[in-house]
């Protein structure tokens, strides 16, 4: 199906192009290699700036740190949770959502009072305060739900998914409906199955939003142990103020060379991305062309 | 007669800081009231922010407790029927962002903790609002002698600021403004190198900076040295310029009174244009880092600890952080603490920032706002009354030295505990009795004595509390009379609060333009003037008017 | 009446999408309200505020750095909506003349990795690699005898360093839409041009990108919805104090101004603001693109 662009088999062109797309991919994967490798050198070796993309120094200290680090597992864990119970429940609604949607006018009358509906909340919101009080009002504040729900409709998906669902052929549906079949067998027996890139896709686009989100996390939570990793990621990460320290903090500061230690939270903070991903590839390539929209 | 009260103000601190020499503080005449249990136990939610130290430090070295399960809890359990639970904790300090964005939206959805800790201005908000106890009444009741004796060590500016209208709307957590001294840091050894004495004048401490920029100190043949360390946040107990500028009779970020009395900002009088001309020709002759604009402390420190960099102003524990950095990597480091020299024949006046900055408010209709004041007073006692148990409840051996004091919700100190300390222990080091020494000082000395017995880490300890360390520069402070007390001491007020973020970072911009030679010394003037235009202006007279009631109210 | 029965199992897919918008938006979006009172936080949402109708606005707007703050957006956004354009379609071309099938699926697979990483993660990464004393970029560059550059912490970089990190970030995901539609040229047309002798420059000229223009057009347009959005999670994870001047965008600021600072009325001013104008946007954006490339977004 690629449409080749026929030509000798060496051209100097082929080499540069090698070449540049080569470096343009190094440069996507140096950042990585270069965190893993500070994160495995010694923190005096890390300290000084001589490591570059092998550890200097081999050491496994920051790891054996942060495998001690308690609150590091436990946002793991609230992590895990999240995007279980988060991508689960998102997949769930893109789809009942999106399929009433993606009717036309004379086969769903409501169906630009939806789409509206769904369309402002893309473009206004009451801001944090007004959004904050409304979590605490319906007593979410400090569980999993908090992270959870108030996304749980995420627009940009539904969009892409009815895109995806008017692409399919209305022949489909009307055989269905000669032979009696209501809405809901008409969704999950003709339109689901038929639909695997765009789902895998929202649930792709789902699972990465929840892994990735931090700032929900830090308002929404009670208690650091219950933050999700990106949120613990992010508190480490932020600098400091040196004007107000107490002694003891000072003393805490000068023992701790934390270079290295970040470095190993931050990989191991994305190895679950860097794993999953390849092997979604395939699916969402195929998504996001046919739903016609770019995440 | 502003001039008088002024005057009267220096003398009151002279003489509180004069009573420091008694040991403990005397927990005679205690009121009934003041530690009493409760019967049936109360339920009193607090929120707070668990600090690094706490989570790294605090936590691993006591193993069966945790942040809502510890013996301090239990103490306030046990002895006062006092069942503490956190609403909700952060992590970070009581200043960072993550409480700040969190308490924020706490105060703005009204679901109030029965305690709440907060800032001065959030504090005026919320007595403003009407949604907090006034606890005049229950600290004038239940305020032990300590209590009492602990809140008034700096006179009564710390009860002042969290009074309004004549009314105590929250229990300041104390912090100490002696301990914001600031003093010059410098290494000896580098001097010795090169052949120079120590400075005792600007004059000659900017000749060392040169030197020490351009005469190789470290001898490596190549010209990586620095004199002076400053960081793009100018302001720090470490590696700021506050003490610098100090030298030449200028105290930018501060709040000090004029020739008339009057109070005025620091960072718009004159006198800062000196010290700014100075920065800028150390700055051109390399003395400064080149990119110290963006540098934050961390960065610098680590120029330090590279061994780039020989004078540093700051506060006492300096060589605890981040001098100790030095130190540890190349032990011929010395670091060695002077006052700060004067530029000319007067003697330097030490600023001293008013520190206490947070504050424990009591959501209003809480039944019993006095069991507040009662943990005040228990962790005032247990620390440094006559029943302490300073080696169970502060900083226990056993646990590693490390601060378990930070268990409580509540941490007010007696602001001079560590001069005292210090005088304590050098008390006992003339009278040859070191035995004799307990608390705190006899933790100190411990660490002192163990860095004598060649123990490197705790090297920072000599230096502070040693036979030549920093608190006999502190000590000389206080006896010449150069410390000078912040005079503002209230909430911000109502153009701070709208304007201070812009006109601090006009501030920091000019003067980190002017030391980079990006603005001409020119950009001073057209900086104080834009300042009193932008808002400067109102926020002077409406200082000058807080300090106004306060006289009348005297 | 049948017609409604029909359509009722469709209300009833849609009913909890329905629902979870109304809690979660429609109701916080009443707090609109606090734009127009001098909100305290500490008399809560429905408390006693006082109304000062367009003080907050007018106040914001005569603050000197809200002027900077508007100018840094639009020239961030714009900057980075031009570049993820351009370099994704150069890239797309390129990729599409490799032959080798592996080597061409790792570059993809490779490329792909920044956008699925979270800017707390990369701003983690990026402080460290692009620190001015021992950061690889400026190691690197000393290494070539250069200076080293501060580009977190310069005003002169901070721009470059967010428009460039982030157009290096979604570079290669932006590829994906323009590889399919090189795809879907129709190859008898790259046959057609080989017989007219044009060369595989011109083939690219005159093919592959007039085949790729509706989708160039079409993201270009639905782009601009975007011109307010500078990037917060970006920004807020690698910007600092010293840097305001030119890296602080709406976003951000309103995040100080209202979490740090609580001045909530002022705060929600903003987000407001920013929401009528970017409504327009969008509007004009979506009316255009329906105008010109007959897409409908719903």
């Amino acid at each position: 199906m690629q449409a080749k662009p026929k030509s000798k088999p060496f051209s100097w062109f082929s080499v540069i192009n090698t070449i540049i797309l080569t470096l343009a991919a190094l440069s996507c994967l140096v950042p990585i290699i270069h965190i893993a490798a500070i994160s495995f050198s010694s923190s005096s070796a890390a300290a000084t700036g001589i490591v570059t993309f092998w550890p200097v120094d081999f050491s496994l200290n920051s790891y054996q740190y942060v495998i001690k680090r308690a609150q590091f597992w436990q946002s793991m864990l609230v992590s895990l949770e999240r995007i279980t119970l988060g991508g689960g429940i998102n997949l769930l609604l893109i789809i009942l959502s999106s399929f009433p949607l993606s009717k036309e006018r004379h086969e769903f009358r409501a169906r630009s009072f939806y789409a509206w509906l769904f369309f402002i909340t893309m473009l206004f919101s009451g801001g944090l305060i007004p959004w904050y009080m409304a979590i605490r009002q319906y007593k979410l504040l400090d569980s999993i739900w908090a992270l959870v729900l108030p996304g749980a409709v995420p627009v940009f998906s539904v969009i892409l998914m009815l895109n995806f669902f008017r692409q399919i052929p209305k022949e489909l549906s009307e055989a269905a409906c000669i032979d009696g079949a209501g809405q809901w067998r008409i969704l999950w027996q003709i339109y689901v199955p038929t639909s695997t890139p765009a789902i895998a896709t929202v649930l792709l686009f789902a699972l990465v939003g929840h892994w990735n989100s931090w700032f929900d996390g830090l308002i929404l939570m009670n208690n650091p142990d219950h933050y999700p990793l990106q949120s613990y990621i992010q508190t480490i990460v932020v600098q400091r103020t040196y004007s107000m320290l107490s002694r003891e903090e000072i003393q805490q500061l000068a023992t701790i060379s934390d270079r290295t230690l970040r470095s190993a939270q931050i990989f191991l903070g994305s190895l679950p991305i860097i794993l999953v991903y390849p092997f979604l590839q395939r699916y969402f390539v195929k998504g996001i062309v046919l739903g016609g929209v770019k995440g | 007669m502003t001039k008088k009260s002024t005057w009267r103000k220096l003398v009151s601190a002279m003489l509180a800081l004069a009573l420091l020499s008694v040991p403990v503080l005397s927990a005679l005449g205690e009121n009934a009231d003041s530690l009493s249990k409760y019967d049936p136990a109360i339920d009193i939610v607090f929120v707070r922010a668990v600090d690094n130290d706490l989570t790294s430090n605090v936590l691993p070295q006591t193993p069966n407790e945790t942040i809502e399960s510890n013996r301090w809890f239990d103490l306030y359990q046990d002895e006062l029927g006092i069942n503490i639970s956190y609403a909700w904790t952060v992590q970070g300090g009581y200043t960072d962002d993550a409480y700040k964005q969190k308490i924020n939206v706490t105060l703005a959805s009204g679901d109030l903790p029965d305690v709440i800790t907060v800032t001065s201005a959030q504090l005026k908000q919320l007595a403003d609002a009407d949604v907090i106890e006034d606890l005049t009444g229950y600290f004038d009741q239940y305020a032990s002698d300590l209590t009492r004796q602990v809140y008034s060590d700096e006179g009564s500016s710390v009860l002042d600021s969290a009074t309004f209208e004549g009314k105590l709307m929250a229990i300041p957590n104390l912090e100490a403004s002696i301990e914001s001294a600031q003093f010059l840091w410098i290494r000896k050894d580098w001097l010795d190198k090169l052949g120079l004495d120590v400075p005792t004048t600007m004059q000659e401490l900017l000749a060392v900076s040169t030197a020490f920029a351009t005469q190789d100190p470290d001898g490596n043949g190549i010209a990586d040295t620095y004199g002076l360390a400053i960081t793009k946040d100018l302001y720090a107990g470490c590696m700021g310029v506050e003490g610098f500028f100090a030298g030449f009779h200028a105290y930018p970020n501060f709040w000090t009174t004029d020739a008339d009395g009057k109070l005025v900002y620091g960072s718009v009088q004159p006198e800062m244009k000196d010290a700014l001309t100075a920065l800028a020709a150390m700055y051109q002759n390399g003395e400064i880092d080149q990119e110290f604009g963006v540098k934050d402390g961390g960065k610098v420190a680590e120029t330090i600890a590279a061994g780039k960099i020989g004078i540093d102003f700051g506060e006492q524990w300096n060589p605890l952080y981040p001098l100790n950095q030095n130190y540890n990597n190349d032990p011929t480091a010395d670091w060695i603490s002077l006052p700060i020299p004067s530029v000319d024949d007067t003697a330097v006046s030490v600023p001293l920032k008013f520190r206490t900055n947070m504050y424990f408010a009591v959501r209003k209709g809480f039944e019993h706002p006095e069991a507040l004041v009662k943990l005040v007073n228990m962790h005032l006692e247990k620390n440094w009354g006559e029943t302490n148990n300073f080696s169970w409840y502060y900083m226990p051996a056993e646990n590693g030295n490390t601060s378990v004091w930070k268990f409580s919700p509540v941490t007010p100190y007696p602001p001079y505990k560590n001069l005292n300390a210090f005088l304590e222990i050098e008390a006992a080091r003339n009278a040859d009795a070191m035995d004799t020494l307990v608390g705190e000082a006899k933790v100190i000395q411990s660490n002192v004595d163990a860095y004598l017995a060649g123990d490197g880490s705790v090297w920072g300890w000599d230096k502070i509390y040693g036979v030549e360390g920093v608190y006999n520069v502190l000590k000389a402070y206080r006896d010449n009379g150069q410390l000078l007390v912040e005079k503002f001491t209230g909430a911000p007020t109502e153009t701070m609060v709208e304007r201070r973020a812009t006109l601090e970072q006009m501030e920091k911009e000019m003067i980190v333009k002017v030391i980079m030679g990006a603005a001409s010394i020119d950009e001073f003037d057209k900086f104080v003037s834009d300042w009193y235009q932008l808002g400067g202006q109102a926020i002077t007279d409406e200082v000058n008017a807080w300090y106004a009631s306060l006289s009348a109210a005297e | 009446m049948q017609k409604l029965r029909r359509e009722l199992p469709l209300h009833l897919m849609i009913l909890p999408g329905v629902i979870l918008l109304i809690l979660f938006q429609y109701v916080p979006m009443a707090g609109i309200i606090i734009a127009f009172q001098k909100f305290i936080p500490a008399k809560g949402l429905f408390g006693d505020q006082k109304w000062i109708g367009l003080d907050n606005f007018r106040y914001v707007f005569q603050l000197p750095s809200f002027t900077a703050v508007i100018g840094n957006t639009v020239v961030i956004s714009l900057y980075k909506i031009i570049l993820g354009l351009i370099v994704p379609v150069i890239f797309a071309i390129l990729i599409n003349e490799v032959r080798n099938k592996r080597f061409k699926t790792s570059i993809q697979t490779t490329i792909y990795l920044p956008h699925f990483l979270s800017w707390v993660v990369l701003g983690g990464i990026l402080i460290d690699i692009l620190s001015p004393s021992d950061g690889l970029v400026n190691r690197m560059i000393k290494a070539f005898g250069g200076s080293p550059i501060f580009f977190l912490g310069d005003n002169k970089w901070f721009q470059f360093t967010l428009i460039f990190s982030e157009t290096w970030k979604e570079f290669g995901y932006g590829t994906i839409v323009y590889l399919a539609a090189i795809t879907g040229i129709d190859p008898n047309l790259y046959e057609a041009a080989q017989i007219d002798g044009a060369n595989r420059w011109k083939q690219t000229l005159h093919v592959t990108l007039p085949g790729m223009k509706m989708v160039i057009v079409l993201l270009m347009v639905l782009s601009l919805g975007n011109l307010l959005n500078a990037g917060f999670d970006q920004v807020f994870n690698l910007y600092s104090p010293t840097v305001y001047q030119t890296g602080d965008i709406i976003d951000t600021f309103v995040y100080r101004i209202g979490l740090l600072d609580a001045q909530f009325g002022v705060a929600t001013a903003v987000g407001l603001f920013k929401s009528i104008i970017s409504f327009v946007f969008v509007s004009v954006a979506y009316f255009s693109a329906y105008h010109f490339a007959d897409y409908r977004i719903f």
